[in-house]
Order: structure tokens, then sequence, then C-alpha cells
């Protein structure tokens, strides 16, 4: 188990402002007001408006392309465990996954993912499979 | 009000996008990415490309969901080939599955996608798990 859960890389997002959310909007296409229009937001129960869920995968993905080529993905999962509202940060956190038992050794390098709040709350669970060694 | 299960298997007309060299520079700068191959897509690109033409709000509009009841609730990408800059991308997507939770308080929309190219086949797929929260059910009277 020594390498098990060893943290790979990590990094602070800093807080997801409004400016961001109306670029990644414009950049990405998802116009959905939900992150965009705080009316809105109030309307689907939601005191401002809250971080794409794509957003943050997106900034967990940062983990990934600083360390390893776009090339080398092969699998990227997100699990989008609780809501981020806008403003606040990010910790991004990618350690080694446990292998499972019986499975065959493709050489293939296997992350676990985590995005959490500064609260403590997990935002994001996720996994990537790579075609790469560390 | 439930979503009619007969949605189970809905797909949009195949479309295509180019992944010009403009929105993977656009994409990287509102991601914050600096590093890396500025011709090659960052991994989460495959959104925006099976997003273009309004695509999820048109599913959504045909299954007739609220669109403030929506949240994203799952995202898996697989990635066979990269797609780079200046790529013609032909993208398919349906839906695949459509489930529910909780009474029916929390229903759930799988939406796949293909992304292929004509000479390089294909690139990547997108499973995509949407939650509809639904409001509790009036007592009967």
């Amino acid at each position: 188990m020594n390498d098990m859960n060893t943290v790979l890389a990590e990094y602070e997002t800093g807080p997801i402002t409004r400016e961001m959310l109306a670029q990644y909007a414009e950049a990405s296409g998802d116009t959905n007001p939900l992150h965009l229009d705080p009316a809105f937001a109030q309307k689907a129960g939601f005191a401002d408006v809250i971080v794409h869920g794509m957003l943050s995968m997106a900034l967990l993905g940062r983990l990934l392309s600083s360390r390893f080529a776009n090339r080398a993905l092969l699998k990227f999962d997100a699990r989008f465990a609780a809501i981020l509202p806008v403003n606040t940060s990010l910790r991004c956190r990618a350690r080694l996954a446990d292998v499972a038992e019986g499975q065959p050794d493709d050489g293939h390098l296997r992350l676990a993912l985590e995005a959490i709040d500064p609260a403590g709350t997990v935002i994001i669970t996720g996994s990537a499979e790579l075609a790469a060694a560390l | 009000m439930a979503i009619d299960r007969a949605h189970v298997g809905y797909s949009l007309p195949a479309f295509t996008v180019e992944a010009t060299p403009e929105r993977i520079a656009k994409f990287r700068a509102a991601i914050g990415e600096t590093g890396g191959d500025v011709r090659v897509a960052p991994p989460t690109f495959m959104k925006m490309v099976e997003g273009e033409h309004n695509s999820s709000r048109r599913i959504l509009d045909t299954l007739a969901v609220d669109l403030r009841r929506v949240l994203h609730a799952e995202q898996q990408f697989d990635y066979v080939s990269p797609i780079l800059a200046g790529d013609q991308l032909d993208v398919v997507r349906k839906v695949s599955d459509i489930y529910e939770r909780k009474n029916g308080l929390m229903e759930f929309i799988v939406i796949e996608s293909t992304i292929s190219h004509a000479e390089r086949g294909l690139l990547g797929r997108s499973r995509q798990v949407v939650l509809v929260r639904n409001p509790k059910p009036a007592v009967a009277a």
C-alpha cells in the first residue's frame, strides 16, 4: 500500500468569479441562466448563481494537462456531489488510485480526483485513466 | 411531472462543428489553461463541441423539462484520439436512459454523444447524467 493515495498534484483555483462564469458561458456555449442570472438562480432555489459543473471539471482537468500530454488521456469522469456558489475557491487534488484486486496490469495510470470547497465540502469526485507512466 | 419514458432513444439530427483554433484558444482562456499544446483541445472541450447549436437545451425542451429544475449530476469522457485545431467534427447525441429515484422526486436523464472525424473515425464519447429535481407532489384531497 506504499504508493497508494499519494497526492500527485494539487492546486487552489482561487475564487471563481461572475466574470469567469460569463467567460466560460461564452467559450463553451453553456448559457444556462443558472450560472449568469441571480434572479433565475433564486427561482431555482439558490441564493446566487452557481458555478457550471463543467467549469469546475475543467479546472480539475488542469491537474491532468499540467502534468501529462492531452493525448495520453483515455478517460476522465466526474460526479458533481454538491453545488458550488459563485466566488468560492476550489482545491483540486489528484491522487494515485487504488488498483483493484485482480485487475490486469495494462500499464495505464489511474488517478482519483477531487475538488473541495474551503469548508471541506466535496464538490466533485472523479477519476482519470491515462496511457502514461509517472 | 414525470418525463415521458418514450423519449429514451431520442436522437438529435447529427450536426457538424469546426474546432477552430480560435474556439480552442477561447476555451483554454476560459478555464485558465496556459500549458500544453495549443493545437490540441483540452480534455473537457468535447462538452463545447456537443453543446453546439444549443443542442442540450433542445434535448431538454423536447423532454419538456423545466430548466430551473436541472442540475448536471455526472459527466464521463472517453478519449480515442485527440481533437485537433481545424478538425471538422461530426456529433451524434441521444437520450440513452431515463430513470428515477426517491419516488420520482429525482429523475435522471442520460445523454450520450459521439464525436467523430471523417478520416480519423471516432475521436471520443461523452456521457452526461442530468438530474431533474421534481417538486413534491401535492397531497391528494
